[in-house]
């Protein structure tokens, strides 16, 4: 009997323990409160520029000091992990209240159920302000999905004047053809003439403009029923690629991905396309205060010199709030308190980011316009009335589309042969289309 | 921790061994006196299976148990927002039929293609080598060789990446005294890989060498002593007396640095995100990259080909159990 209770005892002792152990695990779920009763509100923010987490650090420490009901904790997470650790987090039970969001993924996400209307939970005044290009990116069937930040053009020419003008050019090209040759007189003396996007992942995105240009649309189009990757102008576009890669008239190594312009603040190449935030990169560096001060930027050239032609995507950024959190509306306060609210607040956010990121909100674009520091900036003008005005809005079809594409001109890029490397985006295009069932989906 | 194939390997040996009939050619005896049997079988080895206990509760829940439970995930498209929706064995197939997905396998295979061969005959060199030296000048090789493993893969990837960047990285400045180079090593898609591969075998050749040179310790010195008596010499004492009685130490060696091999991961993440156009795609990038669309697709697809590459690595270990044939070593 003795022996009995002994191995009772260890039995209920082992699984007290593995109910401890299984207890330690769990994931806390959301909507918990702080000590001093507030209603805590987990915001993730992706790494942008150090500006930019200064700015957000500020702005959550102000938010929380202005009122006692809601407590915004802060998460800065580095934008290479950030897709998996948001599925990861949403798996456990413990996404974000709040998070950054860009453009592309705000349809994908709402058709999903992860994100919450804000209509219901925001004022009505506030959307009433978000300009009228850019309401659609974040409106669907009469729900907006995420509050919008910015926008920002993802290509961009940045070019040397100084380095132009050596070499005999009086003004930037407007065609690729022009580009090409420009590229051809300015490589010379360790310093290459052009500089873009050479991996696929970076490619996948930073190439949508340049599709646009070439083929007049993407590659799935319409109501993405099928693949349009051979259609023949892509080819023109592959063989652009590839002819700047192939005569050496680029980097041959990706050292920095394309959204980082280190190569051209570095002074190794004459010409970069880039998004307009490398404005801030450049500008902000001390030691590239010699390429800054000879710094111009131009549209990016179109295929056959339209320059109403879209050679760029507007991306950007938006606030979204979790379809699941047990705070939001907690969370909407905060995103209505930082984005939607107060225009000086966000005044000093792109003047601090240079000027290399522009306002949603169309009050904030006139108060912006008003300060002297963007009546003394040259390059406000051409990216504001040059290049935006004509940028179409991110696709919402999923990356794997993207990549197989930017796939495919990484592989003519190298020296493939080009058609056959447009059958392979075909190909896989079709088979994304079939097993995401995405035939009749499309539309934007 | 991880669970290796090869540990559950042995976990099924062993499984096998103590369900094993004790008496397979008696008669079946009356229901009372199998339980009796049974009852006294446990009492007689409750100590046993106490000690076992913490263990068997421990795999159920961090081994079985999620195991099975993804192999039911998997069934399903999965999203964490709405409700699943059955699909069968849909995503068996899709995987199945992505060609990026073997592609991936491919990878994989020739990575371990590249590396594990000369690490396991670089280990066993200087673990030969160590063998033979002075208590003190052994201590400080074997410390030496170790270093690499304790240095974080990822910063190793960081050092090599400047080493081989075109424009003043240390590899095309001493190749550049035989006037060759400069080459662009991570972007070229025919020498990405082995390029990726040689902080590879860095980081895995210390660990390989001391656990070679714990299993030459262990062979009695006296057979080497009565070796060199008959006039054999360092060759055919090597191939003769070390290899033979290290085979299963060799053997644990190549199926555990092959399951790593196949499943390398930071290394191309960070030297070259998979690229150029795909050549270093190992398979668990593949999968981590599939992981990135906020889809139930995406979500179900990684989640069907990681439970396919379990099966793939498990395929490949017993192929090599079954290749090099496990015994037990004489005497030793």
């Amino acid at each position: 009997m003795h022996k009995r209770i002994t191995r009772l005892t260890t039995v209920g002792l082992a699984a007290a323990a593995v109910g401890i152990l299984l207890a330690g695990c769990t994931p806390s779920s959301g909507g918990a409160t702080t000590e001093d009763g507030k209603s805590k509100v987990v915001f993730w923010q992706q790494k942008f520029e150090d500006y930019q987490q200064d700015w957000f650090k500020a702005q959550v420490a102000e938010f929380n000091d202005s009122q006692d009901e809601v407590e915004v904790e802060l998460v800065v997470v580095p934008a290479d992990t950030w897709d998996q650790k948001l599925k990861a987090a949403q798996a456990a039970g413990k996404a974000p209240d709040v998070k950054t969001t860009s453009y592309g993924n705000i349809k994908p996400m709402q058709a999903n159920g992860q994100i919450a209307d804000l209509t219901g939970l925001m004022d009505d005044g506030a959307f009433d302000d978000i300009a009228e290009n850019i309401a659609p990116f974040v409106t669907i069937e009469g729900g907006v999905y995420g509050y919008p930040l910015l926008v920002e053009p993802s290509t961009v020419l940045f070019y040397r004047a100084d380095l132009l003008a050596a070499a005999g050019i009086d003004a930037p090209p407007t065609t690729w053809d022009e580009l090409l040759d420009d590229a051809r007189a300015l490589t010379k003396d360790g310093v290459y003439g052009m500089n873009i996007a050479q991996t696929a992942p970076d490619l996948g995105w930073s190439s949508w403009g340049l599709q646009y240009t070439a083929a007049g649309d993407l590659p799935l189009r319409g109501d993405w029923s099928e693949a349009s990757a051979v259609d023949p102008a892509y080819e023109d576009l592959a063989k652009f690629y590839q002819t700047l890669y192939s005569e050496k008239l680029m980097p041959q190594e990706a050292t920095y991905p394309y959204a980082d312009c280190s190569f051209f603040g570095e002074g190794k190449v004459a010409m970069s396309a880039c998004g307009s935030w490398a404005l801030g990169q450049i500008s902000a560096n001390p030691d590239w205060a010699g390429v800054w001060e000879n710094t111009a930027v131009a549209a990016f050239p179109s295929i056959d010199g339209d320059p109403t032609q879209p050679t760029s995507t507007l991306g950007g950024w938006t606030l979204t709030v979790d379809a699941k959190s047990k705070v939001q509306d907690g969370s909407a306060e905060f995103v209505q308190w930082l984005l939607a609210d107060d225009t000086d607040r966000l005044v000093d956010f792109f003047t601090a980011t240079g000027f290399s990121k522009y306002p949603a909100r169309v009050s904030v674009t006139e108060a912006l316009a008003a300060t002297p520091e963007a009546a003394e900036n040259a390059f406000l003008a051409t990216i504001t009335e040059d290049i935006v005005p004509y940028a179409k809005a991110e696709p919402s079809y999923p990356w794997d589309v993207s990549i197989a594409f930017a796939t495919s001109l990484e592989k003519a890029m190298r020296g493939g042969d080009i058609p056959a490397a447009m059958n392979e985006a075909q190909a896989a295009i079709e088979d994304v289309i079939k097993k995401q069932k995405l035939a009749g989906t499309g539309g934007d | 921790m991880t669970m290796s194939p090869q540990s559950t390997n042995r976990l099924a040996t062993a499984a096998s061994i103590a369900l094993e009939p004790e008496d397979e050619d008696s008669a079946p005896k009356p229901r009372r006196n199998v339980s009796g049997r049974l009852s006294t079988h446990v009492m007689d080895n409750r100590t046993a299976y106490v000690m076992i206990a913490p263990m068997v509760v421990l795999l159920g829940i961090f081994v079985w148990w999620p195991l099975l439970y993804s192999f039911y995930l998997s069934t399903f498209e999965i999203s964490f927002y709405e409700d699943p929706v059955f699909v069968g064995l849909q995503f068996y197939g899709y995987v199945l039929e992505d060609p990026d997905f073997w592609h991936s396998i491919g990878i994989g295979a020739l990575y371990v293609l590249y590396t594990v061969p000369v690490i396991m005959i670089v280990a066993f060199l200087v673990a030969s080598f160590i063998r033979t030296c002075g208590i003190k000048l052994a201590g400080l090789l074997k410390t030496t060789v170790y270093v690499p493993t304790v240095v974080s893969a990822v910063i190793t990837s960081v050092v090599f990446v400047f080493m081989y960047r075109a424009d003043g990285g240390l590899v095309n400045w001493l190749i550049g005294f035989v006037g060759l180079g400069p080459f662009a090593y991570l972007s070229d898609p025919n020498i990405a890989l082995p390029a990726i591969s040689v902080p590879g075998i860095w980081l895995a050749f210390g660990i390989t060498t001391l656990i070679m040179l714990a299993g030459m310790y262990d062979i009695p010195q006296s057979y080497y002593e009565a070796a060199q008596l008959e006039g054999a010499n360092f060759v055919q004492r090597t191939w003769f007396i070390t290899i033979p009685l290290m085979k299963n130490v060799l053997l644990y060696l190549l199926v555990t640095a092959t399951i790593a091999g196949m499943q390398q991961f930071e290394l191309p993440l960070i030297m070259t995100q998979g690229g150029p156009t795909n050549s270093t795609m190992t398979p668990n990038l593949f999968i981590f990259n599939q992981f990135k669309d906020p889809t139930p697709y995406a979500t179900s697809f990684s989640l069907t080909a990681a439970l396919l590459l379990f099966f793939v690595l498990g395929g490949v270990s017993m192929l090599i159990f079954r290749l090099i044939r496990s015994d037990k070593a004489i005497d030793a």
